[in-house]
């Protein structure tokens, strides 16, 4: 049932992220002053536990093992944040079950009846669904797939997956990482069993990949180019050459340069690059937000 | 929150190393701090911005001793993209405490590779420390080529020592020689991308540093974090720095509020054109992406 | 009469697989059909045209359980078509990546075996993710089993799923001595929790080999002593690494392989006529239903030496370490048998490394379009990259991996098993299915591709 929209479901623009109205008149202005709350770890009241499952679709499963990469954190996590319902690598459960939040791996083939389906049942029985890695959000490799292969040649249309469902929130990069799903794990479950508090901090959270989901689902190496340097925005940190897994960006004269023949259009390097996106009500906090990961994981 | 950022302490401050004095760019806080932590096992290396093929082109280097750290010691106007090594660090340089330093931009990504962690794997608890420089604004190498050679008259390769206050940009050549140029001719030199950044003394930083507001040779020191402020008490306890109290140093804090103030008054005024900066068909202003909103 | 059963989708494994099953009244199975039915990506099609550096890459994101091995395979079977010998101390970088992935990926398996199994004494299956003891120990050395493995191998290869440092000519970073010395400590703590956790998971499955029943959706179903046996053949290139044609003595041999369709090998179309809805999570496919493997399957079946054979620990194990331990739990505990080489090839390699030495070749030719190949011995077994480059692109790309040579060596196995164990002996080979959609294909009067190949 895409477009439906449970009590908890995040809102597309929540409050801490409303553009300013006004321009700043002075300086103090210009810095969002909401604060928020941070949750303290003795807080952690909450006694149920929310529902995660993972639908594989034409990825590679390295998404997954990113989740299971949490290590000593993932049973931390199972044992009291979530209870993994569905992921057929690690679960015995056959058939797509209803859940809190659905992670989807890789892209969807379209000549695939199975995929369609599945994925369609992951959208009706879930109330959030995470575009995870970036086979989902933007089809990474799978962009360049067309078909002519046995056994099946007609495999040959991979979409991401918000072509086929609507998708609330993208955790791009090839894979993510384990922190940043743990992020996302511990998040959406104060956002769905939290207080108002916590409820508030996640929505901050989360608002920004809520954000992305909605930008589009094209990505490339190409987007520092379109979206930062020619929008006047890059100031040459040096984040998206860090970043991207496949060593396509050298930084030129402070400036990056994307090897085209090299990058897989995996959308890392525009995401973690603070000229994408950067809220200021959720960074000037990173120390409180840390700490209270950090407490959540112990 | 104003526009200095939280902060737990601000301090006038001068290292007490005479090799490193002999190199930094001003109190020698950064340098100092860093040999500071390498030596008590707060970091196992610091990013820096480090030598390259090209006279005072910076590039971006992993320093695990004090002989490399005083090789990058001074400053560079132009950029050195030091979050490049920010993973790479973690990896084949094998370091499991990362500090690095960088002008507030770059502290702001590395808060959001902690935050938001999407391409940047193992890598948010391994940032051990991370120390600002304050900024007004940066060049592309072509454009501080221009300042020197065009505005300076000044070869590249005799420069020793390039600074920016009192309204001027000076450079101090090997052979003694000193030249200036205004300040206000700089803007056309400044990079695009620094016109909309709306922090001047690394608000993310956990500790960060500059010249402004405080004497010749001396460094303003903002000791933010928590982290920050155990590395700061250490380094204070070892004899690392002289300190004076803010509020008795000339020109003082005052100085450093009114330049980050008016710095980010002018870049929010940026921020809020790029939003009517073009022009829709049905005659209402059309705008340019703004990062502070949304991706 | 027999009746046929289907398990679909198959679970605890890596991608989307489907046993389809014909049963006699006992409910023994006559013939089974294991089959892949993940979506064909098309890595070998896409890859034509593309740079030969990007293809590893891609080639990588086939698998992300085993991404060093399609990395590495990609990579050399690129060296090996233009001729580009790599320096040792990158050689000694990508044989630690090796061992690294091994370790983690035999881990991982683990934590997909163990449900079906007892703990010993008991008749307690284990829920590897119960907090309840002994099992959380077990657990968690499975855990830093794999963290030991990932981190090594995000140290050496840039990240720890798809690693981005090794390249075409070599890697494009040598490690520092710090992370050498980093590396060091790690292996040697996995020396010793290989060893223990070898021992535990050894006697787990003896003890489910010792057992007479096993209970699957609360029927009490008999393990007969042959579970998973077959008598096909074995390939392995090399205990731990590989071969490519570039070596003086390949240890794989092109023109011993052949393939066939899934349409001159699998079951025609058949009707589902027996179910079980307790079979569990979520019970076998309801009767009424059509299975038509022959159409269905979405990789080949590839011989070698004209039959099909298994790759894998066991096959490497009796290749080169004279093991004979037959079925399905033979393989299990050949794959237990493979962990302290893990950290011991990482402690030796590490040892040899020269951390000034240059770990990129002076020259990388462009390619002629020779036909190279390269095989490594990826966790699951053989995984055979073949590819022509020309002028710095590819022209042809092959890959022949792991699972796809098992899937019809599986199948062979699961007759005279009861058909509620089919999943046991299938997980027995840790199948990887989305990789095992990618495939070599003959040509339309099914002669030796590989000969034609070689011309
Ligand atoms: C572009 C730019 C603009 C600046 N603007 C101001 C300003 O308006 N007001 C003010 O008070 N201070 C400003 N500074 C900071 C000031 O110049 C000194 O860097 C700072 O006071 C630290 O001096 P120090 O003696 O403590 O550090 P040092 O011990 O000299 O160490 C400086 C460290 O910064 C690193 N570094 C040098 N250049 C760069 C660079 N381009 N990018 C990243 N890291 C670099 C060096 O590698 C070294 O580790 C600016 C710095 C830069 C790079
Ligand atoms: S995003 Fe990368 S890791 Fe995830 S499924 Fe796709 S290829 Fe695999
Ligand atoms: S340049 Fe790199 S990080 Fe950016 S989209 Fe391409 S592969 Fe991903
Ligand atoms: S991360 Fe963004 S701002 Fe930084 S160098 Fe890259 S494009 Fe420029
Ligand atoms: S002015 Fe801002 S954006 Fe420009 S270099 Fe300085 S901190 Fe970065």
């Amino acid at each position: 049932m895409p477009g439906r929209t449970p009590e908890s479901r995040p809102e597309a623009k929540p409050a801490a992220s409303q553009p300013q109205t006004k321009p700043a008149v002075k300086p103090s202005d210009v810095i969002v002053k909401e604060k928020v709350e941070v949750v303290q770890k003795e807080e952690k009241p909450v006694a149920d536990k929310i529902t995660i499952g993972e639908l594989h679709l034409s990825g590679c499963t390295g998404c997954l093992v990113t989740l299971a990469d949490n290590y000593e954190g993932l049973f931390k996590l199972l044992d009291d944040y979530a209870d993994l319902v569905y992921a057929l690598t690690l679960v015995d459960v056959r058939h797509v079950p209803e859940m809190d939040v659905c992670l989807v791996e890789g892209s969807c083939c379209l000549n695939d009846k199975i995929s369609v389906e599945e994925l369609k049942q992951a959208r009706a029985k879930s109330k959030v669904v995470v575009a995870y890695g970036a086979c989902a959000a933007y089809g990474n490799i799978t962009r360049f797939a067309r078909g002519g292969q046995w056994n099946q040649p007609g495999h040959e249309a991979y979409v991401p997956i918000s072509e086929v469902i609507d998708v609330d929130l993208f955790l791009p990069s090839c894979p993510p990482c384990p922190q940043a799903i743990r992020n996302v794990a511990v998040m959406a479950y104060l956002l769905l069993k939290g207080n108002d508090e916590q409820k508030n901090l996640a929505t901050a959270y989360l608002t920004p990949l809520m954000q992305l989901a909605q930008r589009g689902n094209e990505a490339c190496g190409c987007d520092l180019m379109y979206d930062v340097i020619n929008q006047g925005l890059c100031m040459g940190c040096g984040t998206c050459a860090g970043t991207c897994p496949v060593r396509a960006i050298t930084m030129e004269y402070g400036k990056p340069n994307v090897n085209r023949d090299l990058c897989i259009k995996c959308g890392a390097c525009y995401s973690q690059c603070p000229r994408s996106w950067f809220n200021f009500d959720v960074m000037n906090n990173y120390e409180g937000i840390m700490d209270a990961i950090k407490g959540a994981m112990q | 929150m104003d526009v200095l950022g939280n902060y737990k302490s601000a301090i006038s401050a001068r290292s007490t190393d005479k090799d490193i004095l002999k190199k930094s760019q001003d109190g020698g806080i950064i340098t100092t701090l860093f040999a500071y932590a390498l030596e008590e096992g707060i970091i196992d290396g610091a990013i820096v911005a480090g030598p390259s093929d090209e006279p005072w082109k910076p590039e971006p280097m992993v320093a695990t001793t004090k002989d490399e750290l005083l090789a990058a010691a001074g400053t560079r106007y132009t950029i050195s993209p030091n979050l490049y090594l920010i993973k790479e660090a973690t990896r084949s340089y094998g370091l499991d405490r990362v500090g690095i330093v960088g002008t507030p931009c770059q502290m702001q990504a590395v808060r959001k590779a902690q935050l938001y962690p999407i391409g940047m794997r193992d890598v948010d608890d391994k940032i051990a420390l991370a120390l600002g420089i304050y900024c007004m604004e940066n060049l592309s190498y072509q454009a501080l080529e221009a300042m020197v050679e065009d505005h300076c008259n000044q070869k590249m390769e005799s420069v020793k020592k390039m600074d920016i206050g009192k309204g001027k940009f000076t450079v101090y050549t090997e052979r003694g020689a000193v030249s200036q140029m205004p300040l206000k001719l700089i803007h056309k030199y400044v990079q695009p991308g620094c016109n909309v950044c709306l922090d001047y003394v690394a608000n993310l930083a956990d500790i960060s540093s500059g010249s402004v507001g405080s004497p010749d040779g001396w460094s303003t020191v903002f000791v933010r974090s928590t982290k920050g402020n155990a590395v700061w008490d250490g380094a204070i306890a070892a004899g690392c720095f002289e300190t004076k109290p803010m509020d008795q140093v000339k020109p003082g804090l005052d100085l450093v509020t009114k330049l980050a103030t008016e710095k980010i008054t002018k870049n929010q005024k940026n921020v809020d054109a790029r939003k009517t900066m073009g022009l829709k068909a049905d005659g209402t202003p059309k705008g340019l992406r703004n990062p502070y909103e949304t991706p | 009469m027999s009746k046929v059963v289907e398990i679909s989708p198959t679970t605890r494994h890596e991608g989307h697989s489907k046993l389809v099953l014909k049963v006699n009244d006992d409910g023994i199975i006559e013939r089974g059909d294991w089959l892949s039915i993940t979506p064909v990506r098309g890595v070998e099609k896409l890859a034509i045209g593309k740079t030969m550096e990007q293809v590893p890459k891609i080639a990588s994101r086939v698998c992300g359980i085993c991404p060093i091995a399609h990395t590495l395979a990609g990579v050399e079977a690129m060296e090996a078509s233009i001729g580009c010998e790599v320096p040792e101390d990158a050689k000694l970088l990508r044989y630690i990546l090796q061992c690294a992935n091994r370790m983690h990926s035999h881990a991982l398996h683990n934590i997909l075996s163990l449900p079906d199994m007892y703990i010993p004494g008991t008749d307690v299956k284990i829920n590897p993710f119960t907090k309840e003891e002994p099992v959380r120990s077990v657990g968690l050395r499975i855990q830093r089993l794999r963290e030991i493995g990932q981190t090594i191998g995000e140290i050496v290869g840039g990240e720890a799923i798809h690693p981005s440092n090794p390249r075409v000519g070599g890697c494009y970073k040598n490690i520092t001595p710090r992370a050498k010395a980093k590396i060091y400590d790690l292996a040697k703590e996995a020396r010793v929790l290989t060893q223990e956790h070898m021992e535990f998971m050894v006697a787990v499955f003896r003890n489910y080999q010792n057992r007479d029943w096993s209970e699957v959706g609360g029927v009490q179903v008999p393990i007969p002593d042959d579970l998973g046996y077959h008598n096909q053949g074995y390939m392995a290139t090399a205990p731990m690494y590989g071969s490519s044609s570039l070596d003086a003595n390949p240890t794989w041999f092109p023109e011993r392989f052949t393939e066939v369709r899934p349409w001159d090998w699998y079951m025609g179309e058949v009707e589902i006529d027996e179910a079980d809805p307790n079979y569990p999570i979520g019970g076998t496919t309801p009767v009424g239903n059509k299975a038509w493997p022959q159409m269905e399957a979405c990789t080949g079946v590839p011989l070698y030496d004209g039959q099909p054979v298994e790759v894998g620990p066991r096959a490497r194990l009796v290749q080169f370490k004279n093991y004979d331990e037959k079925g399905a739990m033979g393989l299990q505990i050949a794959r237990q048998m493979e962990f302290p080489e893990t950290a011991y090839g990482i402690i030796d390699a590490v040892d040899a490394l020269d951390t000034s030495g240059s770990v990129l070749a002076d020259e990388i030719p462009q390619g002629d379009g020779t036909l190279g190949w390269a095989a490594n011995e990826a966790p699951r077994g053989t995984d055979v990259h073949l590819a022509r480059v020309k002028d710095g692109r590819v022209q042809y790309y092959g890959m022949l991996v792991p699972t796809t040579w098992n899937f019809p060596t599986c199948s062979r196995a699961l007759t005279g098993a009861p058909w509620r164990l089919a999943e046991v002996i299938m997980r027995a080979y840790d199948p990887c299915v989305s990789c095992a959609t990618h495939m070599l294909v003959i040509d339309e009067d099914k002669r030796l591709v590989a000969q034609k190949l070689i011309q």
